[in-house]
């Protein structure tokens, strides 16, 4: 596999704060990533940083291999589908469809229209007067039709029903598997999309705070349940996410580099290990209520 | 593989034909016929700058549009560099087109139909107006072309700047006229001015647009390299 996306030390700083922080990661070629984190967290920016539609205050951006900045031959090969995408206010669906297949060399303008029947788009409405959900289908067409080879959606179904967005599912991971491509996925979602994230890439405060194979990720992640003192004895030592405590029963969640052994002293200890979902895996790592100043998880 | 994006930009614009081409004559045409109507009723010729109201309208259109597609293209992908000639090239023709247009229907209204059979000079303005029907499409080709970009420059200062920039930037203008114009007052250069410019033919006058456009389109070109979409 290839790299296609390099950052190497990446900020982003604004008057008194920095949106982005030394973030570095590489996106490989051919996969489904997920861009995590909560509101706010720099997610949107690194995204809009990578497509050169804003501007780093300092570090590294390789696109394909070089720096995207009024580049052509890397953007003409990225499809940007964000929800906040403006669009001209005279235009009709129609029209944003006609200039995408103007824009992206891959466009396929059936598989557009096939799209734009599967979410009941009407193509002669203006988009001004779209309601948010189909606003947001017009944003996931471009997305998908343009067969970018670095595809990222950013939000991208922003009042959709769960009909529509499982739509979006089997047509994205349809389509994929025919033009496998590099999609990064950012969402809050994370349980509806996590069986299809291949990566994960966890940002918070503007800062990379998990960069790996979900899988992988997910073998290191547990819940435990017993007694209080066992909890306690077996929890000592160990990265431990979250505590709760009711009654004599302690349920806590850790994040391992050895849960293969943890496994072991659980049985020792008579304690069952459950697995924890993405969701609440990233919930643990992003709540606020323990203060995180070691970024470093892996 | 060349430059197809930049074709796309001219695509998105052309999706505008309202905009660039139409609303503009339908605001001309208002004020046309409305001047035609009080012609009929005055025993002298009437004169009047109703015209202006295409290159104001062209004006505006250069505020507008960047608005209104710049971030739509960006998000696209599209470089700055593309948006800008696809951008320019659309504009182009939208002046073509009204600077022809204005010429055959002042053409129409000084050669053929003298003033519309009721003395209105609408098309046909004086010294503007002045020359072949060659040298009329050139004069309001520049013209219109001229006050597009100072629209689009304007809001290129506001995009990459904010509202302070936008104002910073008017309030920098307003100092420099009134200085300018004080000079001129103080030195008694006025009569001097309009000397000259009764010394120049129209076309000469247009062609000195010509830099003072470029200028426009460099800073706009400047500006918009470093804005965000």
């Amino acid at each position: 596999m290839s790299t296609i996306v390099k950052i190497d030390r990446l900020t982003k700083s604004y008057k008194d704060i920095d949106a982005v922080k030394d973030v570095s990661f590489t996106l490989e070629e051919n996969k489904i990533y997920g861009m995590l984190g909560r509101n706010g967290a720099g997610k949107t920016t690194i995204m809009h940083l990578l497509t050169a539609q804003s501007f780093p205050t300092s570090g590294e951006i390789e696109v394909f291999g070089e720096n995207p900045y009024e580049n052509d031959r890397v953007l003409r090969r990225i499809c940007f589908v964000k929800e906040s995408q403006k669009y001209p206010n005279t235009f009709k669906v129609r029209d944003v469809l006609d200039v995408a297949g103007a824009l992206f060399p891959n466009w396929d303008r059936s598989f557009a229209l096939s799209l734009v029947e599967d979410f009941r788009l009407p193509l002669k409405r203006k988009v001004v007067k779209l309601s948010r959900g189909m606003l947001s289908a017009v944003g996931i067409i471009v997305g998908l039709a343009s067969r970018a080879p670095l595809t990222i959606f950013d939000e991208p179904y922003l009042g959709l029903d769960a009909v529509a967005r499982s739509l979006f599912y089997d047509r994205l991971l349809e389509d994929y598997a025919e033009h496998p491509r590099t999609i990064v996925l950012s969402t809050h979602l994370i349980d509806e999309v996590s069986r299809m994230l291949e990566h994960v890439i966890l940002i918070d405060r503007g800062r990379l705070l998990l960069d790996e194979e979900s899988e992988h990720l997910q073998g290191r992640a547990y819940t435990v349940v017993g007694s209080s003192d066992k909890i306690e004895a077996f929890g000592a030592g160990k990265r431990v996410l979250s505590r709760e405590a009711m009654g004599g029963l302690t349920t806590i969640t850790i994040l391992s580099d050895s849960a293969l052994e943890d496994r072991k002293q659980a049985q020792s200890l008579g304690l069952e290990l459950a697995q924890v979902t993405l969701q609440q895996l990233i919930v643990h790592l992003t709540g606020n209520k323990n203060d995180r100043k070691e970024a470093n998880v892996q | 593989m060349t430059n197809n994006r930049l074709a796309g930009v001219i695509r998105l614009h052309s999706k505008d034909k309202l905009s660039w081409l139409l609303i503009p004559w339908i605001v001309v045409m208002a004020s046309f016929v409305v001047n035609l109507v009080i012609s009929q009723f005055l025993e002298e010729d009437l004169y009047t700058g109703g015209v202006a109201s295409l290159y104001a309208y062209m004006l505006a259109i250069g505020v507008i549009s960047l608005t209104n597609t710049y971030p739509f293209a960006i998000g696209m992908g599209v470089r700055r560099h593309d948006y800008f000639w696809g951008t320019a090239a659309a504009a182009a023709f939208a002046s073509l087109y009204s600077a022809v247009v204005l010429t055959v229907l002042s053409y129409v209204e000084y050669d053929l139909t003298d003033g519309w059979g009721s003395g209105l000079h609408f098309f046909h303005v004086p010294y503007l107006s002045d020359g072949s029907p060659l040298v009329q499409v050139a004069v309001y080709f520049l013209l219109i072309v001229n006050l597009f970009f100072m629209g689009f420059m304007t809001t290129c200062v506001f995009k990459r700047f904010g509202i302070l920039g936008l104002l910073g930037f008017a309030v920098v203008m307003l100092i420099l006229g009134t200085v300018a114009s004080f000079i001129m007052t103080k030195m008694e250069w006025w009569a001097d001015l309009f000397d000259w410019f009764n010394a120049h033919k129209m076309l000469e006058i247009a062609l000195l647009s010509v830099p003072v456009t470029l200028v426009f389109m460099l800073v706009s070109y400047a500006l918009l390299r470093r804005s965000k979409a």
